[in-house]
């Protein structure tokens, strides 16, 4: 029985290599993305123990829950140190100090030296020390006016060691620093994040941040072992601090990168899952039409004696080779997917540390399941459909069965409905948890698709024939056949653009929403802005310091200036955010649509969204408790309510006067300003930039510049989401093509009657690609329209704050129809020449 | 019935017998394969086939019969010698331009599987002269459809469509273009008698009433009986000539030959 399945996989072995195909790219992406996440998990795991090797214990600030929104850790005063190096179970004590994103390198040219995508940080380092997490790769330490950096930065800025630097500060007071040395982090690079290192004196001062230091790393005496040590500094600490052990550090420190890693492989994954569900339908079409093809020799194996049973085993361990092959195929390939994604990001500027590959048994086991489970489910609704061939059938010349209409409604809406419900409970109601919320739209949008695609057999006939009019009408004859041949086989016919209608509908779901979100964020500006020109991190919106405020306020040209801030708050047990912004000029800058009471709320008061005031039964003059980032806690008046949240980015409004005192850091996310009256725009932005040059960060924006900005990031997100599910249009035109040498090879005789009668290659190739572009138009029709409702419905669940209105990119919509035409051509191309090549003669006599 | 093709038959003889040949082979060879697999198909045939008569081709199975038909139909090539259609050589003729001679010049009815599935009787009907992008003589193809009565037919599918009115449809198809000539391979070999003498009196009327050249593969002798020659083949070589044939005589020639 399995030297036959084999035979029979040996006999079909061109149509079963590109049936192959589309399973082995599923495979190799979901392979490459395990690869990918345990190298970089294995690489930064020795990173963090290699930093910490040293580390018997580390002091810091207890963590409240309310990690600051920019990442900052709490400070404290450093006189600790003193106290702890007292004591005599401490060999060596070391206090240190770091920021993100508040200094950068500028080089000869006068450009900020920067990272693409890591942060660069800016802190504190003693130089070689039992506990240090850095390595000296070039000069000596910094003390005093010097300063140390990695040597990607270094190399970046044409920086050599011994020269003068300068390094824009969050002072807003530019400074110029003796390179000392180049730095490394652990013994594996740092990640592609910058560096740059002072004494702890300096990095007090240009940090703004004097005597205070965010964590104090101790080495044990002899004989003392990480636990005592942390038993006896606990002892001496006030109680805004804890002690624990380096191990624990490392193991938080190996969480950290694992979490990032986690997102990073999950996404990946996410799309593999996508790619691998699109490759089911190809396999199950191959399957189906193979099973369809030998309805005559199963009927004679049965009516020699095989039980049909046995037909099924047959079908199942041809399947089951495929599977076997395509996961040996698809982990080898992974490793390609896993370097290629490695280069590709390490060219976007992510500069991954060297470090081998890595498969994991669990890769392998989890690719071979996946690989033989996706093949072997693909082709359990054929096998069946063998094992029910009956021993009179190999008497029968192959008339076709169909399954009757009603039964096909039935089954598709029974696997369509739950489908659309799940989706709906996923977008709409809250499952529980954003797993749950994943789950139940990934595993809806799945039934969804099976379900449209199985009921799409019904209408696929008559819509491919509506489609192919216009080419029966101007192609003549060789279009009237090529419409025929495209709508003959309704089944075969949506199940082959399947996989075409999928990935556009994604992609067209995709590009619904990007053309929604900016087209809201358009009314946005043109509604709640009143600003003439903003300052904000050009590459990825971080925080920058809050000085500049008070900077530019102090200039003539500038009439209001208001900065926002984001932050922790907790009330009522829970941590929410909330935004700090100067309330006494706020609504100059930004409308944010005040209902009731003033928006001009003071250090005393807050102002809420509405629809929060409702739900949480709050009105002007009520009170609030709340908590801030630092611990500290008061009652706060609720002044005002609004119901414009899209600018200010949350349901909470503060005075930023009160933030800035108890957040970890006094950063902003934006600031927006009017000109005084009669300033000339031009003359008020020189004014602007020239305050803002210290800050080579910052990029300075009217309205119109701030609106394109933000369409070119959110069309980049585009793109790179696009490009991913691109490869779900690659598995889609293998099955085009499959399906087409299928169509060719069942219909030789009939290609060999149209060519005996009179029909040239020419004519025949040309038929044979119409045929395809028909089949495509319909997959891609109905993936477009799919797409549009998805968009729709996601617009619909996103809170308006992000998403309010729908748009349309009529444009790129008729683009992928079009595309998807021409893919179908061109999957054609072989297929037709394939027909076009046959003998005359051979073809009339096939039997 | 036969007897009535039969009258028809002397009265086409006696009129259109003087025309130059429709189509002839001059020397003809036709060998498959090399070396010692070699088998050869036609051995240096010589025929001329009349224009407006019907000729049968017989003989056992192997004799050649259906490779004489393919190589003079353009759908084979001879592997030495002559084969013309008119007086096109077909041997200069590359395959676009023998694919366009079939398609004005030849008629075509196979033994099964003559129709397009997805196109109707009428488009079936047209699709040579549609494939060569003519309209084709209105006037003609009305009396076609007339002729083998499937006007009331011509919206059909094939498969909507008995053997016998496929096979009709077949025919004015080959018809429908006016060809130089038409061949028929085994024509009524799928259908059932009242059917097969149907189509056989559809395709003499087409000699007889329009002047059409026919040639037609047949193993049945009631079938090649409703011809004006039956040219009788063996090993690759024409064994005889047979004019005014009748079933009775085609089979003692059939026996003589396979004995």
């Amino acid at each position: 029985m399995i030297k036959l399945a084999l035979r029979g996989a040996r006999a079909n072995l061109g149509r079963l290599i590109l049936t192959l195909i589309s399973v082995v790219l599923g495979v190799a992406f979901v392979s490459g993305s395990f690869v990918l996440a345990d190298s970089l998990r294995s690489i930064f795991d020795q990173v963090s123990e290699d930093a910490f090797a040293g580390v018997d214990a580390q002091v810091r600030g207890i963590d409240n829950d309310m990690n600051s929104t920019d990442g900052e850790i709490p400070r404290f005063d450093d006189e600790v140190i003193a106290t702890i190096a007292e004591l005599p179970e401490a060999r060596y004590t070391e206090g240190g100090l770091f920021s993100f994103e508040r200094a950068y390198t500028i080089d000869s040219n006068d450009e900020v030296v920067r990272p693409t995508g890591p942060p660069v940080f800016t802190g504190s380092w003693a130089g070689p020390s039992p506990v240090s997490s850095f390595r000296i790769l070039d000069g000596e330490p910094p003390t005093g006016q010097q300063v140390v950096i990695d040597p990607v930065q270094a190399e970046r800025g044409g920086f050599e060691v011994g020269q003068d630097i300068t390094i824009s500060l969050p002072t807003g007071e530019p400074e110029v620093f003796t390179l000392s040395g180049t730095i490394d982090f652990g013994d594996g690079g740092t990640g592609g994040a910058f560096f740059i290192l002072f004494d702890l004196p300096t990095a007090q001062r240009v940090l703004g941040l004097p005597g205070q230091v965010d964590s104090v790393v101790v080495a044990a005496a002899e004989g003392v072992s990480p636990d005592e040590l942390v038993t006896a500094i606990s002892a001496v600490l006030p109680n805004n601090l804890e002690a624990v052990t380096g191990e624990v550090v490392i193991g938080e420190q190996k969480e950290d990168f694992g979490s990032f890693i986690n997102i990073f492989g999950n996404v990946l994954l996410g799309f593999a899952i996508v790619v691998l569900f699109v490759s089911t339908f190809i396999i199950n079409n191959t399957f189906a039409t193979l099973v369809g093809q030998r309805t005559r020799m199963f009927g004679l194996m049965r009516s020699i004696g095989a039980s049909s049973k046995q037909i099924m085993q047959m079908v199942f361990i041809e399947a089951g080779s495929i599977g076997l092959a395509a996961s040996g195929l698809g982990l080898v390939g992974g490793l390609g997917v896993a370097s290629a994604l490695k280069q590709l990001f390490s060219s976007a500027g992510g500069e991954f540390p060297d470090g081998p590959l890595e498969i994991r048994t669990r890769t392998i086991i989890v690719v071979v399941i996946v690989g033989m489970g996706v093949t072997l489910a693909s082709a359990i609704l054929p096998a069946l459909r063998a094992s029910r061939v009956t021993p009179l059938e190999a008497f029968r010349s192959g008339g076709k069965t169909a399954q009757p209409l009603t039964v096909r409604i039935a089954a598709g809406s029974a696997v369509l409905l739950p489908g659309l419900i799940l989706m709906a409970v996923g977008m709409f109601g809250n499952p529980g948890g954003t797993a749950a919320t994943l789950a139940c739209i990934g595993v809806g949008g799945a039934l969804t698709f099976i379900g449209v695609s199985m009921l799409s057999a019904m209408f696929a006939g008559a819509v491919a024939g509506f489609i192919g009019q216009p080419v029966a009408k101007l192609r003549g004859v060789t279009g009237r056949i090529a419409r025929g041949n495209a709508s003959r086989n309704p089944q075969r016919t949506s199940s082959t653009v399947t996989a075409l209608m999928i990935g556009l509908a994604l992609i067209s779901g995709v590009a619904v929403l990007t053309r929604s979100i900016l087209d809201s964020f358009e009314e946005v500006l043109n509604e709640s802005i009143s600003a003439d020109l903003w300052i904000f991190e050009s590459n990825q919106g971080l925080e920058f310091s809050g000085l500049l405020v008070d900077q530019l306020a102090e200039l003539q040209e500038v009439d209001n200036i208001a900065g926002f801030s984001p932050t922790a708050i907790r009330i009522d047990d829970e941590v929410l955010t909330a935004t700090g912004f100067d309330s006494s000029t706020g609504t100059s800058v930004v409308n944010m649509g005040l209902v009731d009471g003033v928006a001009e709320i003071g250090r005393e008061g807050i102002a809420v969204l509405d629809t929060v005031a409702e739900q949480r039964q709050l009105s002007i003059g009520d009170r609030v408790d709340i908590e801030f980032e630092d611990g500290y806690t008061t009652t706060l008046n609720v002044r005002g309510i609004f119901d414009d949240a899209a600018l200010v980015g949350a349901d909470w409004l503060i005075d930023r006067g009160l933030t800035a005192e108890h957040r970890i850091t006094d950063g902003i996310t934006f600031a927006g300003l009017t000109y005084a009256e009669g300033v000339d725009p031009a003359a008020g932005r020189a004014a602007v930039e020239a305050s803002t040059s210290a800050f080579p960060q910052l990029s300075v924006q009217d309205n119109t510049e701030f609106q394109e900005e933000a369409e070119g990031q959110i069309a980049q997100l585009q793109i790179v989401i696009t490009a991913l599910l691109v490869l779900c249009l690659v598995v889609a035109f293998f099955g085009i093509v499959n399906t087409m040498v299928l169509a060719v090879l069942e219909r030789t005789r009939e290609i060999g009657l149209l060519r005996a009668v009179g029909m040239t290659r020419r004519q025949l190739q040309s038929s044979v690609r119409w045929e395809a572009a028909i089949i495509s138009l319909f997959g891609a029709l109905l993936g477009v329209l799919l797409g549009l409702l998805l968009g729709w419905a996601a617009v619909i669940a996103i809170p308006d704050s992000f998403v309010s209105k729908l748009g349309i990119p009529w444009g790129q919509l008729i683009v992928y129809v079009v595309v998807g035409g021409l893919l179908g051509v061109i999957a054609a191309w072989f297929p037709a020449r394939r027909a076009a090549r046959l003998d005359v003669l051979e073809a009339i006599s096939t039997q | 019935m036969v007897c009535a093709t039969n009258e028809g038959r002397l009265q086409g003889v006696t009129t259109i017998e003087t025309l130059t040949a429709a189509a002839r082979i001059v020397n003809g060879t036709k060998t498959y394969g090399d070396g010692d697999a070699a088998v050869t198909a036609l051995h240096e045939v010589n025929v001329e086939f009349g224009s407006a008569r019907f000729t049968a081709i017989m003989g056992p199975s192997g004799s050649g019969k259906s490779t004489l038909m393919h190589c003079i139909a353009g759908l084979d090539r001879l592997t030495s010698g002559d084969a013309f259609i008119g007086d096109t050589l077909l041997a200069d003729l590359k395959d676009k331009k023998l694919t366009e001679l079939r398609r004005s010049e030849v008629g075509f009815i196979f033994q099964s599987f003559n129709l397009v599935p997805t196109l109707t009787a009428e488009e079936n009907i047209n699709l040579p002269l549609s494939l060569g992008g003519r309209n084709g003589d209105l006037e003609w193809i009305d009396t076609v459809i007339d002729t083998v009565g499937l006007r009331d037919r011509l919206s059909h599918r094939p498969s909507e469509l008995s053997g016998g009115q496929q096979q009709r449809v077949a025919v004015a198809r080959a018809l429908a273009s006016r060809p130089t000539i038409i061949f028929a391979d085994e024509p009524t070999g799928n259908l059932d008698s009242n059917s097969g003498s149907e189509v056989l009196a559809f395709m003499r009327r087409a000699v007889d009433e329009f002047g059409q050249t026919i040639v037609m593969v047949t193993h049945d002798a009631n079938a090649a009986a409703a011809a004006d020659r039956v040219l009788f083949l063996n090993d690759g070589k024409i064994v005889h000539d047979m004019s005014e044939p009748t079933a009775e005589r085609i089979l003692d020639m059939m026996k003589s030959i396979g004995s």
